[in-house]
């Protein structure tokens, strides 16, 4: 693995996403806000092992000296410890809304899209979860399933998700039912279903499928990512406002209806809370401003408990 | 019905239109703004868009509202409160018009006395506490109690004077100036166009007039009676009608008490008479037409001068002299006699002329001296100047000229004509001097067309002594020359100083005495002013006099006292204003508390 340079050493995790994106490309970026965020845990916060052999690695103390894998010492005279896909501790599944709408900033000068906030969280969050061991599988969507990546635990695995994220392009529409359908099928046993979507889709739909896949055992959260500017209003004395996805546009001045319009999302993001933990499903509200690290942090913190 | 004190301000009330123009200028393409959240803008728009509507264009009612309000209140509004008789104490200054044209009569009846009717009946609505002014023809603005006034008024007839109802609204405004009490001002009058002149009231102005059309008339408006003075041959009168009535008026003109020569003279025209001669004197002209409905300018009288022609002896030799003074000698306008010497200084009246040779200018200036002459002949100036216009003589060029000096001060006065700023022409006595020879090379004089009558007016005026004929209207001043130290009329005599001025009060002739002659007189007739009997617009009266408003005649008693009866909407308008601001705040921030 590449060590990461110089100038990403300065806790990539805790910097301001767009200061951070313009040090380092996606791989190193992701890197850095991996190893920041762990020198800030200490210590990895799962780790384990499969019957079924996965492959090898490097003996590290306090590694359970059953694993170590003897006649690789005899012939290479090194440590080795096998790993085994059964014992991974988790198959998780990071569905990705890559639709018209996350292609989106406010201010393109000072804070990023929405993919491209979700591109580096989906890395990182890809990486931590392949560093402790969980098989870890990508599914993105606009209105339909565009890139599917199955779950896996490898190291090398990374690279591919890696590679699958960095050349997502936004699509058009939204449809995230199709796609949690399909994580039906690629998670048969229990597993952890992260859904990141700025969450302009159909409410509905979207809330029975995160609820179906909930029923069948699977943890689920929803990373709902908005953009500054969505939360308060702003524009020119009067404009007309238009959706990029359906084109409806509705004139009005900013000035005017901001404040209804900030109770509104206020109420929106009350409202996909309420639902969310009502089904035991976690919710976390982020924004495109956030640090990294501070948003896997909120992600990583209670993994089992709802948010 | 609702006046306006500043009405000019109304023309702000497009004003108005401002906040609906505003809105439409900002509705007009709008940017488009790229926007993921849309669905949350349509969510809240559905909740609010019609409330906010609602309030939307009630604010910009509301701003509609307040600038006409503004604008209304600016204009000084008033309303009257009630037509009712008692109304508070209140200073009002009537105008009735009783000039000549108020005599016209109109079906039977003098349209003065439809005028003294009404004003009697705003009198009798008037209270002990009003301040009340009237004012006439004679332009003086009399204060008394209604009781006083309304005699007053019953006790007018038409009048000789004029009145210029612009100046009389003037004088109106002024004399309410000095009064606290809410004030008005009521214009009685037949509304001639010829009365109106500006004025700027701060008042209101009620102004009212009969509705029925004048009746057409005819008045003599001119009596010339050519160059004066007369030869007892007699003389020819020029005599001017005006008016509107397309009939040619027979006329009558005659001097004194002899029996005149008639002609009929056109509306709009003139005739010329022919008058037989009579005795040297002071003649009085008179020309009368027949009488119809307005009978104060039927009639006018001149003043007529009749002298024997003057006696003078000339250089037959001297080729522009001797010729005036061969036509002069063939129209009758001069003899042969030794009482004035033209060209050269002689026993009696002369007229000087400076001689051909310079050597001969001292002995000129000598002889002059020893005349007891106020002038002599200065130096020879041969600069090319044009002479001043004056009554005598228009504007000729002058190319040679001796200079004249005054011998003693106050000579000045005396000056006729001037040249190049110095005299030109001067009187002393029975002498009178001209700087250039009567010849080309030294003045254009004798070849222009001025040069005859200029001849005529030296010998039988200048010279002889002078005759000041002047023409004026009752009421108006007449400036009197500086030798004039007395006016008299039909046994009536006025002390008056030289040079200032004189007012006669009736029409017909005023002789001017200096001493114990008599200079000449003043003609006083109807200023022909009053012929004209067509009404003004009741738009261009009030384009005149701003904020007045023109009613009919009818109308006035009750719309009199209007001023202090007529409440201001200044104040509630204001209040309005206030109200509707309030609003406007409070319904801005209400909006954006809201949306």
């Amino acid at each position: 693995m590449t060590a990461p340079t110089a100038s990403s050493r300065r806790r990539f995790d805790l910097l301001d996403p767009h200061e951070a994106s313009r040090l380092a490309g996606l791989e190193l970026l992701t890197e850095g806000i991996v190893e920041g965020f762990l020198t800030g845990l200490h210590r990895s916060p799962r780790r384990g092992f499969s019957v079924e052999f996965a492959e090898h690695r490097t003996y590290q103390p306090g590694d359970e000296l059953r694993y170590v894998d003897w006649k690789l010492l005899g012939r290479k005279d090194r440590l080795y410890v096998k790993q085994y896909e059964e014992e991974t501790n988790l198959r998780a599944m990071l569905v990705m809304d890559v639709s018209r709408s996350m292609a989106w900033s406010g201010d393109p000068a000072r804070v990023l899209t929405k993919l491209e906030y979700v591109q580096r969280l989906v890395a990182a969050l890809a990486l931590l979860l392949i560093r402790q061991r969980d098989a870890t599988g990508l599914i993105a969507f606009d209105e339909a399933v565009r890139a599917v990546v199955p779950a896996r635990a490898r190291t090398t695995h990374w690279q591919q998700l890696l590679g699958t994220v960095a050349h997502l392009a936004p699509g058009l529409g939204t449809a995230a039912e199709p796609a949690l359908r399909r994580v039906v099928a690629l998670l048969r046993r229990r597993g952890l279903v992260v859904f990141i979507s700025d969450l302009l889709l159909e409410r509905d739909l979207t809330l029975r499928a995160l609820k179906f896949l909930r029923h069948r055992g699977h943890q689920v959260m929803v990373l709902h990512v908005m953009d500054p500017r969505e939360l308060a209003l702003a524009g020119p004395a009067e404009a007309r406002f238009e959706d990029p996805e359906t084109r409806i546009g509705v004139t009005l001045r900013p000035k005017d209806w901001a404040e209804a319009y900030r109770e509104t999302v206020t109420g929106v993001v009350s409202a996909w809370r309420r639902a969310c933990r009502g089904s035991g499903i976690q919710y976390h509200h982020i924004t495109t401003e956030t640090p990294f690290g501070l948003a896997l942090r909120r992600v990583l913190a209670r993994p089992t408990g709802p948010a | 019905m609702i006046g306006f004190l500043h009405p000019w301000v109304l023309l702000g009330l497009p004003f108005a239109a401002v906040p609906l123009i505003l809105h439409l200028i900002q509705r007009r393409d709008p940017p488009t703004v790229e926007f993921p959240a849309v669905r949350y803008l349509v969510q809240v728009t559905q909740e609010h868009q019609r409330r906010l509507r609602l309030r939307h264009w009630l604010l910009l009612l509301v701003r509609t509202l307040l600038i006409l309000a503004l604008v209304l209140a600016a204009a000084g509004p008033s309303a009257p409160i009630r037509e009712a008789a008692s109304h508070s104490p209140s200073a009002l200054v009537l105008v009735v018009d009783d000039s000549p044209s108020s005599g016209a009569i109109l079906s039977g009846t003098a349209r003065l006395n439809q005028l003294r009717t009404t004003a009697r009946r705003i009198l009798d609505r008037a209270t002990p506490s009003d301040a009340l002014w009237l004012i006439t023809s004679d332009r003086v603005a009399r204060r008394g109690a209604p009781v006083e006034l309304i005699h007053a008024v019953d006790s007018l007839s038409p009048s000789v004077m004029r009145l210029d109802l612009g100046r009389a609204v003037s004088l109106a405004g002024e004399v309410l100036a000095t009064d606290s009490r809410p004030g008005g001002i009521v214009v009685l009058s037949d509304l001639q166009e010829t009365a109106l002149s500006p004025a700027s009231p701060n008042v209101p102005v009620v102004v009212a007039g009969p509705e029925e059309p004048p009746s057409p008339n005819v008045g003599l408006t001119r009596l010339d009676a050519g160059a004066q003075p007369w030869t007892p041959e007699g003389g020819t009168v020029i005599v001017t009608a005006s008016g509107d009535s397309g009939i040619p008026a027979p006329v009558s003109v005659g001097l004194g008490d002899r029996p005149g020569r008639q002609a009929l003279v056109p509306a709009g025209g003139s005739a010329s008479f022919a008058l037989a001669g009579t005795a040297p004197g002071w003649w009085t002209l008179r020309a009368s037409k027949s009488p119809d409905e307005l009978r104060a300018d039927d009639d006018r009288v001149g003043l007529v001068r009749v002298s024997s022609v003057a006696r003078g002896n000339w250089d037959p030799g001297d080729r522009y002299l001797g010729a005036a003074a061969d036509v002069l000698v063939a129209s009758g306008r001069l003899a042969q006699g030794p009482e004035l010497s033209l060209g050269r200084l002689g026993p009696g009246a002369s007229v000087i002329l400076p001689p051909a040779d310079p050597a001969l200018v001292g002995a000129l200036n000598r002889a002059l001296e020893r005349r007891g002459a106020g002038w002599r002949f200065g130096t020879l100036v041969v600069t090319p100047t044009i002479s001043d216009s004056g009554p005598l003589l228009g504007r000729v060029q002058v190319l040679r000229r001796y200079t004249l000096e005054p011998l003693r001060s106050g000579a000045t006065s005396s000056v006729i004509a001037r040249a190049g700023g110095t005299p030109w022409i001067v009187k002393s006595g029975d002498l009178v001097l001209l700087g250039s020879r009567l010849d080309p090379q030294w003045t254009s004089l004798p070849l222009s067309a001025s040069f005859m009558p200029f001849m005529d007016a030296l010998v039988n005026r200048l010279a002889r002594g002078s005759l000041v004929l002047l023409e004026g209207a009752p009421g108006e001043q007449v400036l009197l020359p500086d030798a004039v130290t007395e006016v008299t009329r039909i046994g009536r005599r006025w002390r008056v100083e030289g040079g200032g001025g004189f007012r006669p009060t009736l029409p017909g002739i005023y002789y001017l005495l200096a001493g114990r002659d008599t200079v000449g007189g003043v003609s006083v007739n109807v200023d022909p002013r009053e012929s004209a009997l067509a009404p003004a617009r009741n738009a261009a009266i009030e384009s005149l006099w701003r904020g007045a408003r023109v009613i009919r005649l009818t109308d006035a008693p009750a719309a009199a006292f209007a001023g202090a009866g007529r409440a201001s909407l200044q104040g509630a308008l204001l209040w309005l204003a206030l109200a509707l601001m309030l609003c406007e705040v409070a319904l801005a921030s209400g909006h954006r508390r809201s949306a």
